[in-house]
């Protein structure tokens, strides 16, 4: 076995080769520079001296400045402070020396040399510092990097262990060729700089609700087990020394300080060993909380020992003692008080934030690192404070940021704790390279065997306590893990590190006998408690997101379980946090987030994602979807599914019924020919291949704020709203397709709609007929065996839509009529359902709209004209760049005056001519080009919306069309270069310009091209324009509403 | 209290329920004392106003369900002691070895489904889990919303394809929960 681990570690050396040398190189390159403190101290130097330096070559030696004071500045340095030891005494001798000299000879120099100004100069002094941070950080990464690559060892090894033999090999590489001793772990660095992190990336992510249905044990586990080791392990320890064996005198208190840091399990040690070995939830959550939560009782037993040990044993009295004990309590208490405290501030602030996304994130940092250092100025449990900070403000807080300021939360809290846990490990091993080690094998050894043994003993004892409150019993394999997990770590190291030896002679051996014991934990626990977990079959972990169904199923036991605590007149956990949740609900929450959205927040977000999952997944499976489904449906099928649907062989006929509540439905008396259909379907099909996917690109930069598109809170709500219209875009007119896309909208309504009109409406998204082929080819392609082309014609297109397994097509209506007939009887459906629908006003006030339609619908002109592929033919020869920019402005200033001002910067940003509030959707930027007609899309078959682009744009092709004989199809044209207008009006930064596009690339169009139509169009424009401006302003207040709601 | 409760339950019924629900004579005193409590009109009964004087149950979202779930076998509208703790019953801790037969896993869960299941029918049609969300999650959010929560809910659980949830669904979705432990109360003794 050791062989084989030696193999592979050799192997992992070849493999880090390369970076270890560079590693290496640079590192000694630093150990130069400092150990050479004339070299640094040049630099700090006045800036006289440091300008006659900037002339010397660098190492010259040439000793100016203050010495000392740059001296005191390397012991103060953050992270890699050198003893110097020894030299350091002569260094600074040497250097006391030489200031004279200096300052004579930058006397000298300054009058006698003439300054020239340097070409380049070399000046590392001045970066050294946060050159070796750097420098450290980056190559602990790239060991990190490095074990990951050799598969052999990472599997075998934790990754902890390996970092602290790589910090050994580096400890030993820069003690045998700089004869200097770095200590780059100075337990300042660490404990303000290392730990919180790591801390706060813990809290930040507990499971709060598995944290607190364990408290008990894991205070039991903290409190009471970390006292008893102390006790024990400092007793044994004690009485050992007692019998002589150690050959040195142990003192009670000295044994004690040592006892009360060493019998501290250890969060970082933990994270690190048993995120790797993925036992289940309840395990982890007991060994790691209590990891945590013992720091306060380590904290005060450290100071009160230590405090003792400044007193004299024979000072001490009883008052001390008690005075122990109530500070246990203060910092405790405090502790969390502090962290709590700044969790709600933190969740107050961000309340605040949703103008200036960009800087979410650092409120979450900044704070709970403030809770931590604002814990340390009491002396009271940083740990505490930073850990509870983080799980009292994860709650608030993600309720108000945006999704994008979560995502850097995450991966910066767990890019930070990560690092820092590599950097503390390697810096474990470097620290372990050092001469001032004390040996006392007794003492490590029997250290080793009494940590063991009493964490056993303790852990057993403990568990059987806790199993008699618990319901889910620690079965024997659990004891044995926790007892196992009890590894000891970096925050033992840096505590012992802080012990002074003046006061405690025994300083040197406990340093050694502190890191013996990290070694063998971290190694031999950590290495065998891998194979272990899998030979006594330890429950695993499943990571995984909840369904929709264990949200709501488990909530609903939750409740249950309180009701039937209360019946049973039992306080329970049930009762607790249901007290709690209603405490929660109607005192803090109300004030700390921004939009409430209900009581049950989980379930929401819960369904959030799952739909936002949906839709990617969606998008995964069908990367193209129209294409394919245009593709390969065949015209034949098209036709029988509209005539089988005409027919009414449609399940979802019975859904008829509740349609006449609609009143949009007479209003439409324009059915598409059977050529205008074909037509429709080529040009589609046509169009499809033809237009490529366009990337969309965001020019403008701005460093304050952040395109908001994805920004909102609201995202998810927003965008389901959005897609849910969408997917049921045209379910406006019909209760029966209402339902339908009820049911669609709950499966993936996200993203299909999107994709659906992608390849067919590209490039006539605003035209009605494309409307209505769009739907109709989305029926078809969906629900390829049925459908209501009757309701369809007018407008059913929308309830397959959802959804794209056509296979459940029959399923779905079943279940829809059932839905239907259930709603019905529901007491609350009716009114329920009226806010909802209200959703669908704002369509229906396009059914108000409607009632223009005909007018220039039944246009003769338009009517022989409007079919597609006639725009289609329409003016390929056409220069994309025609409709020059003057007509876009002059458009511009029109729209603005016009109703499409409501709009904002995101409809214009995407692409399209109509981007209307995609901007929640993630992925709006992967398919921009179908974003673009989403709204079109949704309004299509009422025209009101999209009307007043396209249908100018419809008409003018087919005025143009006689004259510009055959060609690209105008619209081809106006969809390219519509973006591009857009995109460079969002350059102009004021992204409120871009409101309003919708009409005006329309309207360029228009314009240039000067048709004859172009008066005619403007009347219309301006009717619809009005439409348009209330069915946004209806968007709005929609919007609105729903915040507020 | 705890002696009057005790001295008015007999032994041969104690050991009755002992035998019907597996609960411990001292758990039954115990909870016969919480009965008698509940009992303001001293009838041997309760009432659904008894319930839902217990103040933390009143405004529990569910406690209507939670209430109707202990009438479901009474045809007076009133609950003895022996169907109280026939509900009660459901909530023990599993004990492995041992004769479970109302706290089993699957009774727990159907004891669930039909806190869920209104009419009766062995499923969970939309307009209940609606219900349900509706209490729960309250009146804060849109109706639309909770619709198609719930539709997305179904759909996820519904594998027979009839749009409803029926209790196979309902085991399958919750077959990786800890129902065991969720559902279980640590009665004293």
């Amino acid at each position: 076995m050791l062989a084989f681990m030696k193999e592979n570690m050799m192997l992992s050396k070849k493999k880090n080769l390369i970076f270890m040398v560079l590693f290496n190189v640079l590192l000694l390159n630093c150990g130069y520079v400092q150990a050479r403190p004339n070299a640094t101290a040049s630099f700090q130097g006045t800036g006289d001296n440091s300008k006659i330096q900037s002339l010397e070559p660098p190492n010259l030696n040439l000793p100016t400045g203050d010495a000392s004071s740059s001296h005191i500045n390397h012991e103060d340095s953050a992270l890699p402070s050198i003893q110097h030891d020894h030299h350091m005494i002569k260094s600074v001798q040497h250097n006391d020396e030489h200031v004279a000299h200096g300052e004579h000879a930058s006397e000298v120099g300054g009058h006698s040399v003439p300054e020239r100004y340097p070409v380049t100069t070399v000046d590392f002094a001045r970066v050294e510092l946060p050159f070796i941070i750097g420098i450290w950080i980056l190559f602990a990464s790239i060991a990190k990097i490095g074990f990951h690559m050799t598969p052999k060892i990472n599997k075998i090894l934790p990754e902890s262990s390996l970092l602290i033999v790589v910090g050994i090999v580096i400890g030993l590489i820069l003690y045998t060729s700089t004869k200097l001793h770095v200590q780059p772990l100075t337990p300042n660095t660490f404990f303000f700089y290392m730990l919180p992190p790591i801390i706060l990336d813990a809290g930040y992510f507990m499971p709060n609700r598995l944290f607190f249905d364990n408290i008990g044990t894991i205070l039991l586990m903290a409190v009471v087990g970390t006292i008893y080791n102390v006790a024990t392990i400092g007793g044994a320890l004690y009485f050992c020394g007692m019998t002589g064996i150690f050959g040195v005198e142990t003192p009670l208190l000295d044994t004690f300080l040592f006892s009360s840091l060493i019998s501290a399990v250890d969060p970082v040690a933990v994270l690190a060993v048993f995120e790797e070995i993925h036992v289940n939830e309840i395990l982890y959550i007991v060994v790691f909380g209590e990891s945590l939560l013992n720091d306060a009782v380590t904290v005060v037993l450290y100071h009160m020992f230590e405090t003792y040990n400044e007193m004299g044993a024979s000072n001490i009295q009883l008052a001390d003692v008690v005075n122990g004990a109530l500070s246990f309590l203060c910092v405790a208490l405090g502790g969390v008080a502090i962290g709590v405290i700044w969790g709600f501030l933190t969740g107050l602030v961000t309340r605040f934030t949703d103008h200036v996304r960009v800087i979410e994130p650092i409120f979450v940092f900044v704070m709970a690192y403030l809770a931590y250092l604002n814990a340390e100025i009491f002396h009271w449990s940083g740990i505490l404070a930073i850990t509870f900070c983080g799980i009292t403000m994860k709650n608030y807080v993600e309720a108000n940021i945006s999704h994008k300021s979560h995502t850097t939360i995450k991966y910066a809290l767990k890019m930070l704790s990560s690092s820092s846990e590599t950097i503390i490990f390697i810096f474990l091993g470097v620290a372990t390279v050092n001469n001032q080690h004390v040996w006392n094998t007794w003492f490590v050894l029997l250290t080793i065997v009494f940590c063991s043994v009493f964490r056993v003993i303790g852990v057993i004892m403990l568990v059987a306590i806790a199993n008699r409150f618990r319901i889910h019993k620690l079965s024997n394999v659990d004891q044995f893990v926790m007892s196992y997990g009890g590894l000891r770590g970096a925050i033992a190291f840096a505590l012992v590190l802080l012990i002074d030896p003046n006061h405690v002679p025994l300083a040197p051996l406990f340093v050694t006998t502190t890191i013996c014991v990290i070694y063998f934990t971290v190694f031999l626990q950590g290495i065998t408690i891998k194979p272990l977990v899998r030979i006594l079959n330890v429950k695993r972990a499943e990571k995984r997101k909840p369904t929709m169904n264990e949200r709501i199923h488990e909530r609903f036991i939750d409740h249950m379980m309180a009701g039937m605590e209360d019946i049973c007149g039992k306080t329970g956990n049930y009762t607790i946090r249901d007290k709690f949740k209603r405490f929660d609900n109607r005192f803090i929450r109300p004030y700390l987030i921004r939009d409430l959205k209900g009581a049950e927040p989980k379930i929401i977000e819960t369904y959030s994602k799952l739909a936002m999952k949906d839709a990617i997944d969606y998008m995964r499976r069908n990367p193209s979807t129209i294409g394919q489904m245009t593709g390969t449906e065949s015209m034949s099928a098209l036709f029988r599914n509209y005539t089988s649907g005409a027919l009414g062989g449609s399940p979802s006929f019975s859904n008829f019924e509740s349609s006449t509540r609609n009143l949009d439905m007479q209003e439409l008396d324009y059915n598409p020919s059977r050529k205008d259909l074909t037509d429709a379907r080529i040009h589609h099909l046509l169009a499809e291949e033809l237009k490529p996917y366009r990337r969309h690109r965001r020019l403008s930069y701005s460093r304050h704020t952040v395109d908001d598109r994805d920004l909102s809170t609201q995202v998810n709500y927003k965008m389901r709203m959005n897609i849910h219209r969408m997917a049921q875009g045209d379910r406006k007119h019909h209760k029966r397709s209402k339902r339908m896309n009820k049911d669609g909208s709950k499966q993936n309504h996200v993203s299909f709609p999107e994709f659906q009109q992608n390849g067919s409406a590209k490039q006539l998204a605003n035209d009605y007929i494309n409307e209505v082929l769009n739907e109709k080819h989305e029926e078809d392609s969906r629900q390829a065996q049925s459908d209501d082309w009757e309701g369809g014609l007018t407008f059913i297109a929308k309830s397959s839509r959802e959804n794209g397994n056509a296979q459940d097509e029959s399923k779905r209506y079943s279940r829809d009529s059932e839905g239907e007939a259930n709603r019905v009887t529901t007491p609350t459906a009716p009114e329920s359902i009226l806010p909802w629908k209200r959703e669908d006003d704002k369509e229906d006030c396009g059914v108000i709209q409607q009632t223009e339609f005909p007018s220039w619908a039944n246009n003769k002109e338009y009517l022989a004209y409007n079919s597609p592929s006639a725009t289609f033919l329409g003016g390929i020869t056409k220069p994309k760049q025609k409709n020059s920019v003057i007509g876009l402005f002059r458009r511009e200033s029109h729209g603005e005056s016009d109703g499409g001002g409501i709009r904002d910067k995101r409809s214009g940003s995407i692409g399209g001519q109509v981007v209307y509030e995609i901007e929640p959707t993630g992925h709006s930027s992967q398919f921009p080009v179908t974003a673009s007609h989403r709204r079109n899309t949704r309004k299509g078959s009422l025209l009101e919306v999209s009307g007043d682009t396209t249908i100018p744009e419809e008409i003018l092709d087919a005025t143009k069309l006689p004259k510009r004989g055959g060609g690209q199809p105008q619209q081809y044209i106006i969809a390219k270069t519509t973006p591009k207008n857009t995109r460079s009006r969002n350059n102009g930064s004021s992204s409120q310009q871009t409101r309003g596009l919708l009409s005006h690339s329309s309207d360029s169009e228009i314009s240039d091209d000067g048709g004859v139509k172009e008066k005619l169009m403007k009347q219309q424009k301006s009717k619809l324009h009005f439409s348009v401006g209330s069915d946004d302003e209806d968007d709005e207040e929609e919007g609105l509403r729903m915040k507020r709601s | 209290m705890g002696n009057k409760s005790s001295l008015l339950l007999r032994e041969e019924e104690i050991a009755q329920i002992q035998e019907d629900t597996g609960f411990t004579p001292a758990q039954i005193e115990r909870l016969y004392s919480r009965f008698t409590s509940l009992d303001r009109s001293d009838c041997g009964t309760l009432s659904r106003e008894d319930f839902l004087r217990i103040p933390e149950l009143a405004i529990n979202p569910l406690c209507d369900r939670i209430v109707h779930s202990f009438f479901t076998d009474s045809n007076d509208d009133r609950v003895n002691f022996r169907q109280f703790m026939q509900v009660l019953a459901r909530f023990r801790t599993i004990k492995p070895g041992k004769d479970n037969k109302l706290n089993s896993r699957e009774e727990k869960l159907r004891f669930a489904f039909k806190m869920y299941d209104l009419d009766d029918d062995e499923t969970i049609s939309k307009d209940e889990l609606l219900n349900i969300l509706h209490m729960m999650v309250g009146a804060n959010i849109s109706q639309d919303q909770l619709l198609s929560i719930a539709e997305r809910t179904i759909l996820e659980a519904d594998q027979s394809g009839i749009g409803k949830i029926t209790f196979e669904d309902f085991c399958r979705v919750l077959e990786r929960s800890d129902i065991e432990k969720k559902m279980s109360i640590r009665f004293l003794n």
